[in-house]
């Protein structure tokens, strides 16, 4: 389900960076990590002149062609400061590869919101292979079994860590409650954040059950949000992103996440009349208008501080910030019976109904 | 049939003490029609209070839809059992929008608790048969009036007060008077914020004191229980009253038969005698002035009469302490104990005392004082009393009021009756006072007797006839004018005085 359909991107050249990191913030629901570090990196890859990375859409490679996911996988706070290494990515996919045997064809993008979606781009430059026009979650999720992949029964293994002292491990074979495990383990251990390759599939696997031209979405996305007007109010911009206007109002108190229950920030509309209670983890999860839940994951949330017009990470909300509450279509329609795995139950939520207005 | 409560009233009960409203206190005047154990589904709860333990508030962001769908539902309230937690800022906007209470308890037997609320809500007379109940089983136990109290405050979990029509306190906390009651009416009244009920004196029908109950708010049930509360403890309070009563008589019998018993055996008192003295703060062995107080009418024995209790303070205000007053044949014996013998100026000293403290007292008593002089041991206690006891009958055939006499001038008393008696003095008398014996000029000659008696002070004089001292200046004036005679004279003033005496005036 891509809205932004016709408008295809081929490839990826310096003048697309700015529209993808703008569209990767946005569709990372307030999670995902900081993309502004990676798409500073990526400018300098790209930067020797005619530099692009070629896109192509899973259905156009070869049925068997190899795709590996690249990215990093860690504390929030870690990779928001520790430069991510394009050669510790590479590494990582290099090492997956060479446990399987045969050619990469492409690097795919592990989750299109957030740092992830530019750090597959990045390695992709550095490999000099083209990047799949698809991500495996429609958004960022903090789990990596959250995939589409998974849903599919692929396991995420063979998969690979890189630490930034080259440090690798290659796990061959993992169960999906094992791999969420050594990865985290691993990541803890190579000082909070690591280079990570995992979910080798073929082109055809890929095609069949890939989320498709995320990265043409998340680049048309982009340039819509930077090119509006901003003057024009939050109806305005919510239409214009395709996105419903979920409410308006400023932040009044914040009770932060504790122990795996989600953290509830209340919000309350300026002439005082609504209250909006938005749910976070790393991500935003719900919002509930007055007792209603009006969306709920695995639907995208985005929070613009009203002014800047800057989308809001769970993390930089204060009480007193004023928002406005934006409701993006998951780039996705997940199969029933997976809202365990990315509804609101998967996060600790016992929601009533989302109910859509 | 009593209407249903609303939130507020339910708040004040103290069924639930201890409750927060921590959102929608504009919703708390909805009415309560039942109450209610929530479990999941919200069907007909159409005025109920609804309670919720903390599993359905876990985690927190759960109430904002209970509250929604609860008010839409058209409960009257939630009353979240919630643990130490406390709810979203989301859910207190909610309910306060909605205008649904959201009423907030730590911790609480939730059993207990709709029990006890469906009791308030549905079934008032049921709560109030066991409150009677509760009461007279605790009540029947209990003694002294702060038992009886802090018995039915614990059953009717309210704060109770024994005041007195002025709203002083008897036994508990003073209660500020309330507009709305009536004192004078010996019924059971309901103020703005407090109920009282009399409580009837035992020996007659007057109101001794009020049972009194504030409250802030309450239910039309919650206040006829306490009303009926208040009913069924007036009785032990009133037959406390009584006891207490006995107690004082009782008291004051022993005092009298003491005093006899020491009177009687003189020096030598038995030892039971010396320690029930010692038990009263009677010395025996020292020095003692007897102090002998007469009314008209008399006081009743065993009761405290407000004139010795005034007369002893005054007394005590004038530096003379009184060890003991006790009621003895017509009238009170008082005296004062020292370790060492007065001197004789103390004599003196004590008179005026008396004379002060009498003047100062209600005339309409006919009160009549006499003192003795200062004996020693138990022997002259008696005696002392018995000397003080005649100089109060010397005073009482005096026709002024108030009269006092010191025995130590009956001596001279004595030596004046036998001249008062004869025919000498008689005919003097006549001749003398003749300008004063006519009755339009009585005033003068009782004036006259009055200044004399009381050794030439007009300020005495003015108290003794109850008025200005400038009037008896004036009178005394008009004596003199009449008499043609000094009253500075003490010759002049022993003869007119004798004469005085002799005509009896």
């Amino acid at each position: 389900m891509t809205r932004f359909g016709p408008d295809v991107l081929r490839g990826i050249a310096v003048e697309h960076i700015d529209a993808l990191a703008a569209g990767a913030a946005l569709l990372g629901s307030g999670g995902g990590g900081d993309v502004a570090l990676g798409s500073h990196l990526l400018r300098r890859a790209l930067a020797p002149a005619g530099r692009r990375v070629e896109v192509v859409p899973a259905a156009g490679l070869p049925p068997g062609a190899l795709v590996v996911h690249a990215g990093v996988v860690g504390a929030p706070d870690v990779l928001a400061e520790r430069l991510l290494a394009p050669g510790d990515l590479a590494r990582a996919v290099e090492a997956v590869v060479g446990h399987l045997g045969g050619d990469l064809a492409a690097v795919g993008v592990i989750e299109i919101g957030g740092l992830n979606a530019v750090a597959a781009v990045l390695t992709a430059a550095h490999l000099g292979v083209p990047v799949v026009d698809g991500d495996l979650m429609g958004r960022a999720f903090p789990g990596i079994n959250q995939t589409t992949a998974a849903v599919a029964g692929h396991p995420a293994a063979p998969l690979a860590l890189v630490g930034p002292a080259a440090d690798t491990v290659v796990v061959p074979a993992a169960s999906p409650a094992m791999a969420e495990a050594l990865i985290r383990s691993c990541a803890a251990t190579m000082g909070g954040a690591a280079s990570l390759a995992m979910y080798p599939l073929t082109a055809a696997v890929l095609a069949a059950h890939g989320v498709r031209s995320s990265l043409s979405a998340c680049h048309a996305l982009g340039t819509a949000y930077l090119t509006r007007d901003p003057a024009a109010g939050a109806r305005a911009l919510a239409a214009r992103l395709g996105a419903r206007l979920l409410f308006e109002g400023r932040v009044d108190e914040i009770r932060p996440p504790l122990a795996g229950s989600p953290g509830c920030t209340t919000l309350t509309s300026p002439d005082g009349g609504a209250t909006a209670r938005l749910d976070h983890q790393e991500e935003f999860l719900a919002v509930t208008l007055d007792g209603v839940t009006v969306a709920g994951t695995p639907d995208i949330i985005v929070a613009l501080a009203v002014g800047s017009g800057a989308p809001l990470r769970a993390d930089q909300l204060r009480p007193g910030h004023s928002l406005v509450l934006l409701g993006l279509p998951a780039l996705h329609t997940w199969p029933p019976g997976t809202a365990a795995l990315v509804g609101p139950p998967a996060f600790g939520l016992d929601l009533e109904a989302v109910t859509t207005p | 049939m009593t209407g249903r409560p609303r939130v507020a009233d339910l708040l004040h009960d103290p069924v639930l003490h201890g409750v927060r409203t921590v959102a929608g206190a504009a919703g708390t005047e909805r009415v309560v029609e039942d109450v209610r154990w929530y479990e999941g589904d919200l069907d007909d709860v159409d005025g109920h209070l609804l309670l919720c333990g903390e599993a359905d508030v876990t985690p927190l962001y759960r109430l904002d839809a209970l509250v929604r769908r609860a008010e839409e539902a058209g409960a009257a309230a939630l009353l979240v059992i919630a643990g130490p937690a406390r709810p979203l800022l989301s859910s207190v906007r909610l309910a306060d929008r909605l205008r649904i209470p959201v009423l907030w308890l730590a911790e609480d037997h939730p059993v207990r608790l709709v029990q006890e609320l469906t009791a308030r809500v549905r079934a008032p007379q049921q709560d109030r048969a066991r409150t009677v109940e509760r009461l007279l089983r605790q009540l029947g136990t209990k003694r002294t009036g702060q038992e009886i109290l802090a018995a039915a405050e614990a059953v009717l979990t309210a704060r109770l007060s024994l005041v007195t029509s002025e709203g002083d306190a008897v036994l508990g906390d003073p209660v500020p008077p309330d507009p709305a009651l009536r004192p004078e009416r010996p019924v059971p009244q309901r103020g703005d914020h407090v109920l009282v009920h009399p409580v009837l004196d035992p020996d007659v029908h007057r109101v001794a004191a009020w049972l009194a109950c504030p409250y802030e708010r309450a239910a039309e049930a919650r206040l006829e229980t306490l009303a009926i509360g208040l009913a069924v403890t007036e009785p032990f309070l009133r037959s406390w009253l009584s006891a207490q009563r006995a107690q004082t008589v009782r008291d004051s019998v022993f005092q009298t038969q003491l005093l006899s018993e020491i009177l009687t055996g003189g020096d030598s008192v038995s030892r039971d005698v010396v320690e029930g003295a010692v038990s009263l703060g009677w010395q025996l062995q020292g020095w003692h002035v007897g102090v002998h107080l007469v009314a008209d009418p008399p006081g009743r024995a065993g009761a405290r009469d407000p004139v010795v209790e005034r007369f002893r303070a005054g007394l005590a205000a004038h530096g003379v302490e009184p060890a003991g007053a006790v009621h003895r044949g017509n009238g009170w014996a008082l005296w004062t104990s020292t370790d060492t013998e007065p001197a004789p100026e103390d004599a003196r000293a004590t008179l005026d005392a008396v004379r002060r403290v009498i003047a100062a007292l209600p005339r309409d008593r006919d009160l009549a004082a006499g003192i003795g002089r200062p004996h020693r041991g138990p022997g002259g206690l008696a005696e002392t009393l018995a000397e003080a006891r005649d100089a109060a009958e010397l005073a009482r055939s005096h026709d002024y009021r108030p009269a006092v006499e010191h025995s130590d001038e009956l001596g001279v008393a004595r030596l004046l009756a036998t001249w008062q008696r004869s025919e000498v003095t008689r005919a003097f008398a006549d001749t003398s006072l003749a300008p004063l014996r006519d009755p339009a000029h009585a005033h003068l000659l009782t004036t006259l007797r009055a200044y004399l008696e009381s050794g030439g002070s007009v300020v005495l004089t003015a108290q003794a006839l109850g008025v200005h001292r400038n009037t008896v200046t004036a009178r005394l004036q008009q004596v003199r004018e009449r008499l043609g005679v000094d009253l500075d004279d003490p010759s002049r003033r022993l003869a007119l005085q004798v004469a005085c005496r002799a005509l009896g005036v």
